[in-house]
């Protein structure tokens, strides 16, 4: 008894504190800031990033319940039933059964999107939770992880057979960083420089290093940029006639022959050879022909670490040479070869248009490369225009690289191929269907679009199939779910693909009856209910 | 070849030149423009007035001067003194305009053109001044697609079907030729006979549109409306106050039935319309709530605010487009348009009724005298407003959500319309709870009402203006976001005076 008065007293207490006016003025007005916060986060970062951060995040279902919570003790705390507060009750009902409704919708509700590329049947609707597939083709295994919704970085911290999953970003950008090497090689440096007119500039980023995302060479408008060993400068730098560098790839080193050392002749077919001694070793090439030294046999050889080209090939266009700390051009006034150097921070002019170039960094002991990191997704005009890729990082071992959305990635580990896979969630149709025609109407004269329609064909393999016709505000309805033009885009043969939005929603009757009482309540409450305040000098009838 | 095409231009040019081709009657002339069927007046209007912010170039109406001008492209040789209009300082700067110059003649903006385009190039970010930019641009491009006769697109009959075609198709060498010597000249024959195998197809129902240009219904509209407001202060008899009054809810129910005749839907699908169909919602809530409630304020509230969105209609351009248009295909369902909408617009203007009988007593109560019995009065004539704007935007919300579900198979999904008009009600609901507790007094209700009409403005122009994002940006355009701050601005500062006197007597 006395367990039920405590029970009984704790409910009071509860009703007294959720059911309370103030709490719900609180309540609303902590809901509806939040939303206008979100609406304000929607147009400067996208929808994904409004849905992450506020809309469907958990301290907001918090509110929301709060708010189910003030709503559901406002009318118990009313009870039992007082006539002039009929349709007050009737208005929190109905607002109780939109709640339940939607939580109903929350929990076992559809709503995704399917891609329908002309002809090709489809029964993949794709969710908008993210997750993660590990592969292990061998095996027949596959793993799925699930990723948080969460509007910013997150260490997962999860291990599955020594893949460890580190950070997860939801919104990425690829952005330039340094690579430490484990064994220092010149041969293989990475510069980055800034070259620039007054009116226009870029950063240049060059790498020699095989695994860097950069590559050696660029080009910008009309200028041709090389970036080649630091040992190959002085080649360029000696002005010979012939103008012809001939360099070891294995060695990096270079010899810029003059006529003397030269020895020119004709082969069979009547094509200028030349040859030349390089390190005490006699090479001979057909100049014109091939970048590649004759074996004994007289055939090209690509084994051998020779190679010859011609400078006299990049004195018609502008062509920048770079070796990191040095740059090498041909100045067309003075018709000869320059060379300059520069240290970092320091700038040289080139000989085209004002252009000028600054050596902004320039490493042996590391490698640029891009790697993903957390951005705050950027929409422009309604469209977000920045930090859409998500990534993940996923360490095996001693190695850690990096799982980009839409870029799946395999791994061999010690033999063994795993294959990354980050994407949407997804969902099978138990059919299939199929795009037989994407039509868009315009308004005549011009090119707004008037209408977007699918024809479609539903499979139900062996129960047959049916044509269907889906477009704007007429839907397709089949068993549970509701298929609606969403969008449409242009495939690579020609023909316009459709997306169609795919919906199932078991709490739309309760939605629907909630709403229905939510609005004849206002109405009876608020129409039929009080007797007005009598205006002043006149006589209550 | 080249002396052909002379002598072709020639023709043409004389028999224009014989006749005085463009007249007034040339208004009626049937033409297709932004997707639609239309009379030339109004896309003569329309294109002039977009292009120099005027009716008139020089002394010619709006429909001789566009005629003229597309004749340049047969070499017809004519200066008219077009000015292409600058709205923005800075631009005005780069053109080399002094800062009150408002429009810069179109020979100048040409040898200037390339200065717009480098400039457009150079900004990255997408402010008001590129807006600008590109919209001078889009004026001088209005003005070349004019003079090279690619704007003015005519009905032409071809296989028993009536095409549309530019003017620079439509008088070909060859069509003119073997219309020599039928009717007083070639030109004006291949134009009646164009114009009559088009009303013989599809009648002449297009222009209707010219009427309602011409009746300019919404102004005649506005003057009854403030002749009713002065009619209720000065004179005793009230008759002649609501004779008014009626008469404006009839001109603007038929200046509406028309626009609807014409559009073929619903007159609520672009920000014009909804203010349109916002100040008529006020006065005709306004009127029932009197019948229901007898007092006079309502009248008048709800004729103030049909004169703020008349006001509106009529000097708002910049932000308000009158043309109609065709709608994107989200939009084309008359049934979930007309319910959804207008009840959401309904529930603004009842709100906006409250927002106005809140303002005028807080002024009233500042710097006059007013009785607490008087207050409490003027306080449940606001209330019984919100109450009518609540449900109405609850009933709004839902059916849009409906909709929603209907079109898009889901009821909610946090679009920033959506989102707005949900927090609209929630600041509303947040004031109505609020008034059960110690918190919200009356002395405060009255501020609060005023001020919470701010989320309905940023709901029904913010959202365009400002956020301009998601599914409901079809509004979309310039100079709102100007108006909604100084919107937000004056009702501060009437907040701050109102409140002034309130911390006094507290």
């Amino acid at each position: 008894m006395a367990l039920m008065n405590t029970l009984l007293s704790t409910y009071r207490k509860v009703e007294l504190f959720f059911g309370n006016m103030k709490f719900a003025v609180i309540i609303i007005m902590l809901f509806a800031i939040s939303l206008g916060y979100g609406t304000f986060m929607e147009s400067y970062h996208g929808t994904e990033y409004a849905n992450r951060l506020i809309y469907k995040s958990l301290w907001f279902m918090g509110i929301q319940f709060g708010m189910f919570l003030s709503i559901l003790f406002a009318t118990l705390i009313r009870l039992p039933p007082k006539k002039h507060l009929y349709g007050f009750y009737v208005i929190h009902a109905g607002l109780i059964i939109i709640f339940i409704g939607s939580f109903i919708t929350y929990q076992s509700g559809v709503d995704g999107t399917i891609t329908l590329t002309p002809n090709l049947p489809a029964r993949n609707i794709q969710l908008s939770d993210d997750e993660l597939k590990i592969q292990f083709p061998s095996k027949g295994k596959e793993v799925t992880v699930n990723l948080p919704y969460t509007a910013f970085q997150k260490d997962l911290g999860y291990e599955y057979e020594g893949i460890v999953l580190k950070n997860f970003l939801p919104f990425s950008e690829n952005k330039q960083d340094w690579v430490p090497v484990k064994v220092e090689d010149p041969s293989q440096a990475s510069s980055r420089y800034r070259i620039y007119t007054p009116n226009f500039g870029e950063f240049v980023t060059l790498s020699l290093h095989p695994q860097s995302d950069f590559n050696n060479t660029q080009q910008m408008g009309p200028l041709n940029v090389h970036y080649m060993p630091a040992s190959l400068s002085k080649c360029f730098g000696q002005n010979t006639p012939d103008g012809l560098i001939i360099w070891n790839g294995e060695t990096t080193g270079c010899i810029s022959p003059t006529p003397k050392e030269i020895k020119k002749k004709k082969n069979v077919t009547g094509q200028e050879m030349i040859e030349v001694t390089f390190d005490g070793v006699r090479v001979q090439f057909l100049p014109q022909m091939s970048p590649l030294p004759l074996d004994d046999k007289m055939n090209l050889s690509e084994n051998s670490p020779y190679r010859i080209f011609s400078k006299k090939l990049f004195e018609k266009s502008p062509h920048l040479f770079l070796f990191g700390k040095h740059a090498a051009f041909f100045d067309r006034e003075a018709k000869k070869w320059s060379t300059a150097n520069f240290d970092i921070g320091e700038e040289i002019s080139l000989p085209w248009m004002g252009f000028k170039i600054k050596l902004l960094d320039h490493r042996t002991d590391a490698y640029p490369t891009m790697l993903p990191q957390y951005v705050k997704p950027v929409q422009e005009n309604g469209q977000v225009i920045k930090g859409q890729t998500k990534a993940i990082e996923v360490s095996i071992g001693d190695q850690t690289f990096w799982v980009k959305s839409g870029e799946p990635i395999s791994f061999n580990q010690n033999g063994e191929r795993i294959i990354f896979d980050l994407g949407k969630k997804s969902l099978l149709l138990p059919y299939e269907l199929v795009l037989d025609q994407f039509k868009m109407d315009t308004d005549p004269g011009t090119n707004n679009p008037a209408s977007y329609e699918s024809f479609i064909t539903l499979f139900r393999g062996n129960a047959g199939s049916s044509k269907h016709h889906v477009f704007m505000n007429n839907p397709l309805k089949f068993e549970n779910f509701t298929f609606y033009q969403a969008s449409y885009f242009q495939t690579n043969e020609g023909p316009f693909g459709s997306v169609l939005s795919v919906n199932f929603d078991p709490g739309r009757f309760w939605k629907y009856l909630g709403s229905l009482l939510l609005v004849l309540g206002s109405i009876w409450h608020f129409v039929l209910r009080k007797k007005p305040v009598v205006k002043p000098g006149e006589a209550r009838d | 070849m080249i002396k052909f095409i002379f002598i072709f231009l020639m023709t043409v040019t004389s028999a224009m030149a014989q006749m005085d081709f463009c007249t007034k009657e040339l208004e009626t002339y049937p033409v297709q423009a932004g997707g639609r069927e239309k009379p030339l007046y109004v896309l003569a209007n329309e294109t002039v007035r977009f292009m120099t912010g005027s009716d008139k170039i020089g002394e010619l109406s709006a429909t001789e001067a566009f005629c003229k001008l597309s004749l340049k492209a047969f070499g017809m040789p004519l200066e008219l003194p077009v000015a292409i209009k600058v709205d923005h300082v800075e631009v005005r700067k780069l053109l080399g305009l002094s800062e009150d110059q408002t429009s810069i003649p179109v020979n100048e903006l040409e040898a200037k053109s390339g200065l717009l385009t480098e400039e457009m190039a150079q900004l990255k970010e997408n402010n008001s001044y590129k807006k600008e930019l590109s919209k001078v641009e889009q004026r001088l491009n209005t003005y070349r697609a004019i003079i090279n006769a690619r704007a003015w697109i005519v009905p032409l009959k071809k296989d028993d079907k009536i095409e549309f075609v530019s003017i620079g198709e439509f008088l070909t060498q060859s069509r003119v030729e073997s219309a020599q010597g039928k009717g007083s000249n070639p030109v004006s024959y291949l134009f009646a006979e164009a114009k009559a195998d088009y009303l013989a197809a599809k009648g002449d129902k297009y222009l209707l549109e010219l009427k309602y240009y011409k009746w300019n219904l919404f102004v005649w509209a506005l003057l009854s409306s403030l002749l009713s407001i002065i009619l209720f202060v000065v004179m005793k008899n009230k008759i002649p106050g609501f004779i008014f009054a009626g008469l404006t809810i009839v001109m603007e129910i038929v200046a509406m039935t028309i626009r609807v005749m014409i559009s073929g839907r619903a007159p609520i699908t672009n920000m014009y319309e909804t203010v349109m169909f916002s100040g008529f919602g006020a006065l005709v809530i306004a009127c029932f709530i009197y019948f229901m409630r007898r007092d006079l304020m309502f009248i008048l509230a709800g004729l103030a605010c049909n004169v703020l969105g008349l006001m509106m209609m009529k000097f708002a351009n910049g932000m308000l487009d009158e043309g109609i248009s065709p709608l994107v295909p989200v939009l084309r369902d008359n049934f979930w348009l007309s319910t959804h909408v207008s009840t959401i617009i309904l529930s603004y203007a009842g709100l906006a009724l409250s927002w106005l009988l809140a303002n005028v007593l807080l002024i009233k109560s500042r710097f006059g005298n007013v009785s607490s019995q008087e207050y409490r009065y003027q306080v449940d004539l606001i209330y019984t407003c919100i109450k009518v704007g609540v449900v109405l935007l609850a009933a709004g919300i839902i059916l849009g959500g409906v909709w929603a579900d209907y079109s898009w198979g889901r009821f909610w999904g946090w679009d920033p319309k959506e989102t707005w008009s949900l927090i609209v009600l929630l600041i509303y609901m947040a004031i109505l709870h609020g008034k059960y507790t110690s918190w919200i007094t009356p002395k405060r209700f009255v501020p609060m009402v005023a001020g919470a009409f701010m989320s309905v403005m940023m709901a029904w122009f913010g959202v365009n203006y400002i956020l301009a994002s998601g599914l409901h940006s079809y509004g979309f355009s310039e100079g709102g976001a100007i108006f909604l701050g100084s919107f937000f601005l004056i009702q501060t500062v009437i907040l701050i005076i109102g409140s002034l006197k309130i911390s006094k007597e507290a």
